[in-house]
């Protein structure tokens, strides 16, 4: 599959990973402004991870056009995206905040963080907040395992989370 | 340092050369500082911001010091660390107003104290990193240079005899003689089973068909478990190296680098380390000038734990749903699109550059006579001194647990320690002396799996662990064969009555039928090894169970079980928990003794996580509090 930067207009041919690009450092962390040339089946999962991280979610309209653009059946598409964790057919809130309940994080006090967020926050993991701003989400790992227990909100790690704290974390997002 | 253009290298002695040059170019005595900023925990302490402030520092003093951005190197406890060369200073847990004070230090040529190492038992500080307990008896080959080198720079790998083993088997060695050394070094799979590797290669080298794949699985699904990462993202070239050697191995042309998607900056990192490789030749077309093709492609996984299983991972890379398939025919002969297909887990090809450079001899007088070498354990959980550890094979448990990690957290007593992740079990005290490697932990009932070690102290509830495990397993079975499915499902539901006090007498024994039925039917080893978390734990601790049958955890930590009673002689009416509570259950006035209405109360543990005079209690069972709970006292304050 090719890719252009939006940034520049530079093109490559893709390897299997985004990164940056290669002329202007541009980092390139979506693709639906890359389909280009030939496109592979096999890359389906991949193609989906590129557009969830870039919008956030799937949605039909997305996955219609993956269908489209990869000459894959749409039934096939929602088999994959239904059956891997990190794809959310829903709209998610402004931030997405992981809550690991992995082993070692479990053993450090999960539960009771997660507990406080569905107080704090009112929702249960997999929903959206009221006013839009958080979706609560449970994930089995976060790699951190030694900083237990750990949550990640967007792409920032907060490990060794004590209860008292986790309002003024949630506070300090917009 | 020799950067700008990489160029392309066309033979060994051209690699040699560049080698040289880099080395020399790099002065030992030159000051530097390491910080370990490429790996997820490191910035998860802020590490970023220490490595920046240092920058800034050591520029506004007008200092000629390089600040080199390394992987974990494996002292997650103390991160972020600051490694100051040529004395090796070893400065634990710096903040970035620390930065300042550690940079004026070094430019007078003093220590600063405040921020070394304290030994918890003598209180002495220590300076140098080889000298901390925690490193003393570790034997770090694989994670050698992860915290020594700056994972996205090619040249740090070089200058340190990076891709040396590579040339070594592309022109010195026939593919034959690699996979023979492999094999005679005896090293083992260290993804979980613990298959001979160099038996594995052969299968796939003589399977028929072309093309051949080899993979490396960065999928590391194992709750608990992240060395994975940390070599991926602190190491990259080192994987690499080993699978290319691999590949030449085997006869494939094709590789895939499977990284699951939780793990950004692996990701990235083994990105860039595919592309510098291609630029100097150590990938792509004509390696080295040596006529062997290698082509490789970064896979991110979507998150689904039994992708780790090997046809499920193969068929995800594929582009499709990761789903196992009978084991009948091997992934090695007929992996992806059919074709042989070798895969190994990163640690298991990490090892192979340092067997090919150093001879299966080397290899084998290291660990073990049948687990020869190395591993890496993350060892986390409530131990003093959390973090990844490497360890020749054969050391035991309580050297890990007690002298690497420093014991129980919080002066507690050791309970069970948690290897293998979902797939092991738990190992009681009585065993703490066991040789750990892959066969003595089969031997109890657990197994080695990735090398995740989570210890439990006396707060943990072995029944609560084995629900937890079972209904991590039910969440994360594809559900194609019914033995797991189901299995899973009434076992989650037995564990989970159990849990909440409403178990029966017979469903010990329906535990053990359905354990029996799906160790000998399921599918894959998800299904078959589920049930070793739950058959550990009733073999270690059958006395807990029968607790929960009769109503009472014993640790305290099931909910429907336990009660939360605020002491009326330790209460100073302080108002803490009355403030923290998230349910109005607490009522409490300054001075006057709080008292928990339980209808109300939720039991988060809130109040009893911020009472600073412990006087917050767990009961198990709950019992009806005395009457003097309820009595609201005038309490003088103690000075
Ligand atoms: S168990 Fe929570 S980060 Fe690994």
């Amino acid at each position: 599959m090719r890719y252009r930067c939006v940034e520049c207009g530079n093109e490559w041919e893709d390897r299997g990973w985004l990164s940056t690009c290669s002329r202007c450092g541009q980092k390139v962390t979506g693709v639906s402004s890359f389909f280009r040339g030939p496109e592979h089946p096999e890359k389906l999962i991949q193609v989906l991870l590129s557009l969830q991280r870039e919008k956030g979610w799937l949605s039909p309209e997305t996955l219609k056009e993956v269908s489209r653009k990869l000459g894959v059946p749409l039934s096939r598409i929602y088999q994959v995206a239904t059956f891997y964790k990190a794809f959310s057919l829903v709209p998610r809130g402004r931030h997405l905040l992981r809550v690991c309940m992995g082993t070692a994080c479990q053993i450090r006090g999960s539960p009771a963080i997660l507990e406080r967020l569905r107080q704090l926050l009112g929702v249960e993991p997999g929903q959206v907040t009221a006013d839009g701003k958080f979706t609560l989400e449970t994930v089995n790992c976060l790699g951190c395992c030694a900083m237990g227990p750990v949550m990640m909100v967007d792409d920032q790690y907060f490990g060794r989370l004590k209860l008292p704290q986790l309002e003024k974390i949630l506070g300090s997002y917009g | 340092m020799g950067e700008g253009m990489r160029e392309r290298l066309r033979g060994p002695e051209e690699l040699e050369r560049w080698r040289e040059r880099l080395r020399r170019e790099r002065d030992p005595s030159a000051l530097l500082f390491t910080v370990n900023v490429r790996s997820a925990c490191g910035l998860a302490a802020g590490s970023e911001e220490v490595a920046k402030r240092l920058e800034e520092e050591v520029e506004g003093r007008g200092l000629a010091g390089r600040i080199v951005r390394t992987g974990c190197n494996g002292f997650c406890e103390k991160e972020p660390v600051v490694t100051v060369y040529p004395d090796e200073t070893f400065y634990v847990g710096v903040r970035s107003e620390d930065v300042p004070e550690l940079v004026e230090g070094v430019e007078k040529g003093k220590v600063v104290d405040r921020l070394l190492y304290q030994d918890p038992v003598t209180g002495q500080r220590i300076r140098k990193a080889s000298d901390l307990p925690f490193y003393r008896h570790q034997q770090k080959l694989l994670l050698s240079l992860n915290g020594r080198i700056d994972p996205t720079r090619i040249e740090d790998y070089i200058a340190e005899g990076g891709y040396r083993a590579l040339a070594k088997a592309l022109f010195e060695l026939t593919p034959e003689q690699v996979l023979e050394e492999v094999k005679r070094s005896g090293l083992r799979g260290r993804g979980g089973g613990g298959f001979p590797t160099g038996r594995k290669w052969e299968t796939t080298r003589k399977a028929p068909g072309e093309p051949k794949y080899v993979i490396v699985n960065c999928d590391e699904g194992d709750p608990g478990a992240f060395m994975d990462r940390s070599l991926m993202e602190g190491n990259p070239h080192s994987v690499l190296e080993g699978l290319i050697i691999g590949a030449y191995a085997i006869g494939s042309h094709q590789g895939f680098i499977y990284v699951r998607e939780e793990y950004p900056l692996a990701v990235e990192n083994i990105g860039i380390a595919i592309e510098q490789a291609r630029e100097c030749g150590l990938l792509g077309e004509d390696i080295l000038g040596s006529g062997f093709d290698f082509e490789v492609e970064v896979h991110r996984g979507a998150g689904a734990f039994v992708s780790g299983e090997s046809s499920a991972l193969m068929t995800a890379i594929e582009g499709r749903v990761g789903e196992p398939r009978p084991k009948y025919i091997h992934t090695a002969v007929k992996g992806i699109h059919d074709k042989p297909s070798c895969l190994n887990n990163v640690e298991t090809w990490a090892n192979v550059p340092l067997i090919i450079l150093n001879g299966a001899e080397w290899f084998r007088k290291i660990g073990t006579e049948g687990s020869p070498g190395t591993k890496i354990f993350s060892l986390v959980g409530k131990v003093n001194n959390t973090g990844l550890v490497e360890v020749p094979m054969g050391i035991t448990l309580r050297k890990i647990i007690f002298e690497i990690g420093g014991g129980i957290k919080g002066g507690k007593r050791f309970k069970a320690v948690q290897t293998g992740g979902p797939s092991g079990g738990v190992i009681p005290e009585q065993y703490l002396d066991t040789p750990v490697d892959f066969d003595e932990l089969t031997k109890l009932g657990s197994m080695m799996g990735s090398g995740g070690m989570i210890v439990m102290d006396e707060d943990t509830c072995m029944v609560d662990v084995a629900r937890f495990f079972i209904h991590f397993l039910l969440e994360e079975s594809c559900g194609k064969c019914i033995p797991c499915r189901e299995g899973l499902r009434v076992l989650d539901r037995i564990l989970t009555d159990l849990c909440l006090g409403k178990g029966k007498e017979e469903d010990l024994k329906t535990i053990e039928e359905i354990c029996e039925a799906m160790a000998e039917a399921s599918l894959c080893a998800l299904g078959t090894t589920a049930v070793n978390p739950v058959l550990t734990t009733m073999r270690y601790f059958g006395e807990e169970y029968e607790a929960h049958l009769k109503g009472r955890c014993p640790a305290k930590v099931c909910k429907a079980l336990t009660a939360y009673f605020i002491n009326p002689d330790k209460c100073q009416g302080c108002l803490v928990c009355f403030k923290n509570c998230p349910t109005g259950a607490i009522q409490g006035e300054r001075e006057m003794v709080h008292v928990i209405e339980q209808e109300k109360c939720i039991k988060c543990g809130i109040c009893y996580a911020v009472c600073p005079f412990g006087a917050v209690e767990k009961l198990s069972p709950p019992v009806a509090p005395p009457a003097t709970y309820g009595i609201k006292a005038k309490k003088e304050v103690r000075k």
